[in-house]
């Protein structure tokens, strides 16, 4: 449908500098993928937010918040995972431009998540495109220093805290050191709830199964945050892109 | 210069930069067909591929494109000769893998082309009388098959709905032979049952509008039969000389150059027969075939009046309003996907008068329509965003109207409709800073917890709420600082084995659930946690205890995000497996759930799914807990249990769909291995003869021979295994799907079973006597949050709702004789809406449903109502 004003090969403007195949094995990987690339995300949005946008175009199977290498705290970007191929070109075709969080979300094809694409590219540890900058939003520096945010900070949100806790222990992420009952977890993500080794030919539909080193329960003052981590971030959907930002280059 | 026929094809009839300073639609047409003739010779299958999409696509569009094709008639009637191939094969095409919108476009195509005199009025006429006389056949007691009515209903509406374009010249060129179509119509129309949809409306009842003065004269209008409805607006059309303002008419400019080109002739086509009536047939496989046969053609649009008809229908004749609406649904649907174009083409359509308010109504009815919208949701939630900025001075308001209109008559609202609504205008708010006008609505506090239009209210603020977050829907109700009795509460856990709360859980529970959060956060072995589980509470608590401290704990220490949370259950999926083996336990596990995430709907229900997704809990133990006497006195005043059963219920489908995709792919799989096994073999056969028929020869030439009969018998059994495992793969993949057949059977059998019982018992007994009205009034006062206190307040309202739940446990009916009728019509009304939208899958165990469920001790009401929603007669 709507072939008229869509170029079907045109899947994504971006070429992932982390993606060591071809152009042609790239392409393949995003026609195929179940994977999206969120963007543009503000740092405060939680995981169940995105859960409610994206499960409306099917059910999800991970999220994975894209988090500042330093902090480890959201920066702006995550990914969505689905579990059939058209669930995933309903969330590019619908989600991407609608609002969250007073943000126009951007939803893009991913070619699938891998260990260590979560974290932010840029030096300071968060996304590279938001080190480059130059055209600040006034409304979002209001927004940002005025009394909205203040209260959002002090009253309900707290970024949420990924680090691995010391000394707090919690859950262990991801591999869950049970020698082949790793196997049997990851199975558990399949929605058929299969476990067992019957599977092992549906290996390819799991492979990017590593969760982020989310744990901890920890939460801490936000006061510091807030001066190192402004939302600074402008409110258009501006698609500059350098370096590349967590996922996308 | 491809590109510029591209776009001027393309964009025809447009404000645009393509066409420059030209205004007119006829002066595109003569614009377009100059580009045209100079690139046709070198592009002409290009050309003519485009120009067959477009019609396609843009059908609003076509009076143009059939002009510009007249044109090309009075020069190259070669090249027409391959439009009218095109679309015959297109129309035979559509014919035969009824493709309803393509035979209803190229229905229109071919009327418009007989207006610029590219086809011949009688080959048109003759097209018609082979679909009516179709038509007739299908729905012919003897020799047809009546209940494939739904194809031959569509067939005649293809008919109709094309005279718009082409009914004043057929009136003009072949009076006789129109009048005698539209007898044919006529008679069909006669002879075929009324369809009615009374489960397949948003409002129970319809017609409450008597308080307008014109409502006699648009009754026929407000008919639920589309194929009926139609008949009116045409007849209305012909009584108006088939003048019609919405359809363009740029040929009528071209007539003096039209005329003289030659028609073509139209073929025939071949219309498909119609299935067959099996022999000895039920009347359950009747049934179950039109419902094959309304599948196949689904009713588009519904007839869903919101604003008075003084804004929408009063100043334009009826088949205006039909024709905006076949623009607009074609828009919607051959657009879907392309955001900026859609919206576009839905505001700027060819017609001379505005229609902001049937535009709404248009968008409303698609995403409301039972059983099921065309597109998902979501897509009309961003059609309605993007209109709203197409225009910004004019449609935010219209939809605001729409709200208000539906909200008015939300107590008659289908509930499945209901859940729809709320969905959408949540996340319609979402994309407009949450401003909505709710002083509006502060009246609904005054109604009890119950009424419609306040769980309509609370619906929409915690849908809201989990889009955004408390304080800022909280500060979007400001105006109406009561309203916020109707926010949820803060969707924080409630743990209740926190050592420094001084909470009502014996202290040795308490103390195991703080040895169990240091045990995980000391990063023991899971083993090592199942162990202590064994041997420290097990034994002293009994398995009911141990399951709710063991799953609060772990929950609540995976309680910070989502992610937080599957991977608890991955980890300790053992744990939690082996704690709860049964249905019993399940369900005690379920409820620990509900207690922990009892602020947060959304948290219940995904822990609740993802349990399911895991094998912790079975879909029969949530069918069961959702049907528990504590949920069954919410079922009326949430969404939220309804959520969580329809999760379950999808989940359940959704693994027979994927395996069945799993399995044609692993067929395929197995298809290819075995033609590698047989050539693989082949070529050892053939080394092993080279070898053999070798044996003269020098010893050298032997041994290559034999090396290439050893690579062979390897290649040949390494190919033998892969066919082994892909066979291998095949059977387990059908054993999956047997085990899910059977669970999804279970299922559906557990949830009318339960709906049954559950039902007979309400229904059978008489309504309480109207006497503690006052109670539920109380009730609704403690319900929602408290900005000021929220902790004090979280206290109090749990005082009040385990009050609640052992008075409604006493009584087991409400107390209130209207809140009584308000459950049963709501239970009733989610029976309705989990029949409709699962009628397929329902479909297949109907028999056995009959057999089991439908008996003669099942509430007369109970059956009626599924039956309606599976569309199966009484």
């Amino acid at each position: 449908m709507a072939r008229l004003f869509k170029n079907p090969d045109q899947l994504s403007a971006y070429r992932d500098r982390r993606f060591l195949g071809s152009q042609d094995e790239f392409e393949h990987a995003l026609r195929t993928s179940t994977t999206v690339y969120v963007g543009n995300l503000s740092f405060y949005t939680t995981e169940e937010q995105i859960y409610e946008v994206f499960s409306r175009t099917g059910e999800l199977k991970k999220i994975i918040m894209g988090l500042d290498k330093n902090s480890k705290t959201p920066c702006g970007f995550c990914f969505v995972l689905f579990y059939t191929r058209e669930d995933t070109e309903d969330a590019v075709k619908y989600i991407s431009g609608t609002i969250l969080d007073d943000r126009p979300i951007r939803v893009d094809f991913d070619w699938g998540f891998q260990e260590g694409r979560q974290w932010g590219r840029g030096r300071s540890g968060g996304q590279v495109r938001d080190e480059y900058r130059t055209d600040y939003d006034p409304d979002i520096l209001n927004c940002c220093y005025g009394k909205l945010v203040q209260k959002e900070l002090e009253v309900r949100r707290q970024l949420v805290e990924y680090d691995q806790p010391v000394g707090m222990g919690g859950v262990q992420y991801p591999n869950l050191g049970e020698g082949g009952g790793g196997n049997e977890f990851r199975r558990g993500k399949d929605r058929h709830g299969n476990g067992g080794n019957r599977h092992r030919e549906g290996r390819k539909r799991y492979r990017d199964e590593d969760a982020p080193p989310a744990d901890g329960v920890k939460r801490q003052d936000r006061e510091l945050k807030v001066e190192k981590n402004p939302r600074f971030r402008e409110k258009g959907d501006s698609d500059e892109e350098d370096g590349g930002d967590g996922g996308k280059s | 210069m491809s590109a510029s026929w591209h776009s001027l094809l393309v964009r025809i009839g447009e404000q645009c930069p393509e066409y420059g300073g030209l205004a007119d639609a006829e002066d595109h047409v003569e614009t377009c067909f100059g580009y045209l003739a100079r690139d046709l010779a070198h592009s002409e299958g290009e050309i003519l591929a485009l120009l067959m999409q477009c019609v396609e696509e843009l059908p609003h569009k076509d009076p143009l494109y059939g002009a510009l094709v007249g044109l090309i008639n009075t020069e190259d009637k070669e090249l027409v000769g391959k439009v009218i191939k095109r679309t015959h094969a297109g129309i035979q095409e559509a014919l035969d893998t009824d493709n309803c919108n393509k035979l209803r476009i190229l229905t229109r195509f071919l009327t418009v082309l007989m207006c610029n005199s590219v086809v011949s009025p009688s080959s048109l006429i003759e097209f018609y009388e082979a679909l009516v006389s179709s038509a007739a056949t299908t729905i012919d007691e003897d020799g047809g098959n009546p209940t494939w009515q739904a194809r031959a209903d569509f067939y005649v509406f293809c008919i109709l709905a094309s005279l718009p374009w082409g009914g004043i010249e057929l009136s003009e060129r072949v009076p006789e032979d129109l009048e005698r179509v539209l007898n044919g119509v006529e008679a069909y129309l006669n002879l075929r049952k009324p369809v009615m949809y009374s489960a397949l409306q948003v409002f129970e009842k319809s017609g409450s509008r008597s308080e307008d003065g014109d409502d006699t004269e648009m009754k026929p209008m407000e008919s639920d039969d589309y194929l009926q409805c139609l008949w009116f607006s045409i007849q209305a059309l012909m009584e108006n000389s088939w003048k019609v303002d919405s359809v363009p008419r740029p040929h009528l400019s071209f007539e003096s150059r039209l005329v003289h080109a030659q028609t073509h002739d139209f073929d025939p086509v071949s219309i498909p027969e119609t299935p067959a009536v099996p022999e000895n047939a039920t009347e359950i496989m009747l049934d179950r075939q039109r419902q094959e046969a309304e599948r196949t053609y689904p009713r588009r649009n519904m007839h869903l009046r919101i604003f008075p008809l003084s804004k929408t229908d009063e100043k334009i004749t009826p088949i205006d309003r039909f024709v905006v609406e076949e623009y607009l649904l074609d828009v919607l649907f051959y657009l879907n996907g392309c955001r900026k174009e859609c919206a576009a083409y839905m505001v700027g359509l060819p017609v001379p008068f505005r229609y902001e308010y049937i535009m709404a109504e248009t968008v409303f009815s698609q995403l409301l329509l039972p059983p099921k919208p065309p597109f998902r949701l979501i897509y009309y939630t961003v059609v309605m965003v993007d209109l709203c900025k197409a225009l910004p001075g004019a449609f935010p308001a219209v939809v605001a109207g729409a709200v208000r209109a539906l909200f008015q008559r939300v107590a008659e609202m289908d509930v499945e409709c209901r859940t729809r609504l709320v969905q959408w205008l949540s996340h319609h708010l979402s994309n407009f800073q949450f401003v909505w006008p709710w002083e509006e609505w502060a009246h609904i506090l005054e109604l009890p917890k119950w009424a419609p239009e306040r769980v309509f209210a609370k619906e929409v603020l915690e849908k809201e709420v989990r889009l955004a977050y408390w304080e800022k829907i909280k500060d979007s109700i400001a105006s109406t600082p009561k309203l916020i009795k109707l926010l949820p509460p803060k969707n924080t856990p409630v743990f209740v084995y926190a050592p420094d709360n001084n909470t009502s859980a014996p202290e040795a529970e308490v103390a195991l659930a703080t040895e169990l959060t240091s045990l995980v956060r000391g990063k023991k072995t899971v083993r090592e946690i199942q162990v202590w589980i064994d041997e420290q509470i097990l034994p002293t608590q009994g398995q009911q205890a141990s399951i709710q401290i063991v799953a609060q704990t772990l929950l609540y220490i995976g309680s910070k995000s989502f992610t937080h949370t599957i991977t608890v259950l991955e980890k300790y999926c053992q744990i939690f497996r082996k704690i709860a083996p049964d249905m019993g336990t399940q369900i005690a596990m379920i409820d620990t759930v509900s207690q922990l995430w009892r602020n947060s709907a959304q948290m219940t229900a995904i822990v609740i799914d993802r349990m399911m997704g895991y094998r912790m809990v079975s879909n029969l133990a949530i069918v069961a807990w959702v049907f528990s006497p504590q949920n069954v006195q919410q079922f009326h005043t949430s969404d939220q249990v309804w959520e969580i059963l329809r999760n379950a219920i999808n989940k359940t489908n959704n693994r027979t769909v994927d395996l069945r995709k799993e399995i044609s792919a692993a067929e395929k799989v197995l298809k290819l291995a075995a033609a590698g096994t047989v050539k693989a073999h082949s070529k050892w056969e053939a080394a092993v003869a080279a070898l053999n028929a070798a044996e003269a020869k020098s010893e050298d030439s032997r041994n290559s021979l034999s090396a290439k009969v050893d690579w062979a018998k390897t290649v040949a059994d390494k190919a033998q295994d892969e066919e082994t495992s892909a066979q291998d793969s095949l059977e387990s993949k059908g054993a999956l799907l047997d085990r899910a057949l059977r669970e999804q059977e279970a299922l559906f059998l557990a949830v009318y079973q339960s709906f049954a019982d559950l039902l007979t018992d309400r229904l059978s007994k008489p309504l309480p006597e109207p006497q503690e009205v006052s109670n539920s009034l109380e009730d609704a006062e403690g319900e929602g949050a408290d900005v000021e206190a929220p902790v004090a307040m979280e206290a109090d309202e749990e005082n009040d709702e385990d009050g609640t739940k052992q008075r409604n446990q006493k009584r087991t009916t409400s107390a209130d004789p209207q809140e009584e009728e308000q459950w049963r019509k709501c239970t009733l009304g989610y029976l309705r809406a989990i029949s409709r939208q699962y009628c397929d899958e329902v479909w297949l165990l109907m028999e056995k449903l009959d057999s089991t469920v439908f008996t003669d001790k099942v509430h007369p009401l109970v059956t009626s109502t599924t039956y309606a929603g599976l569309r199966r007669s009484l």
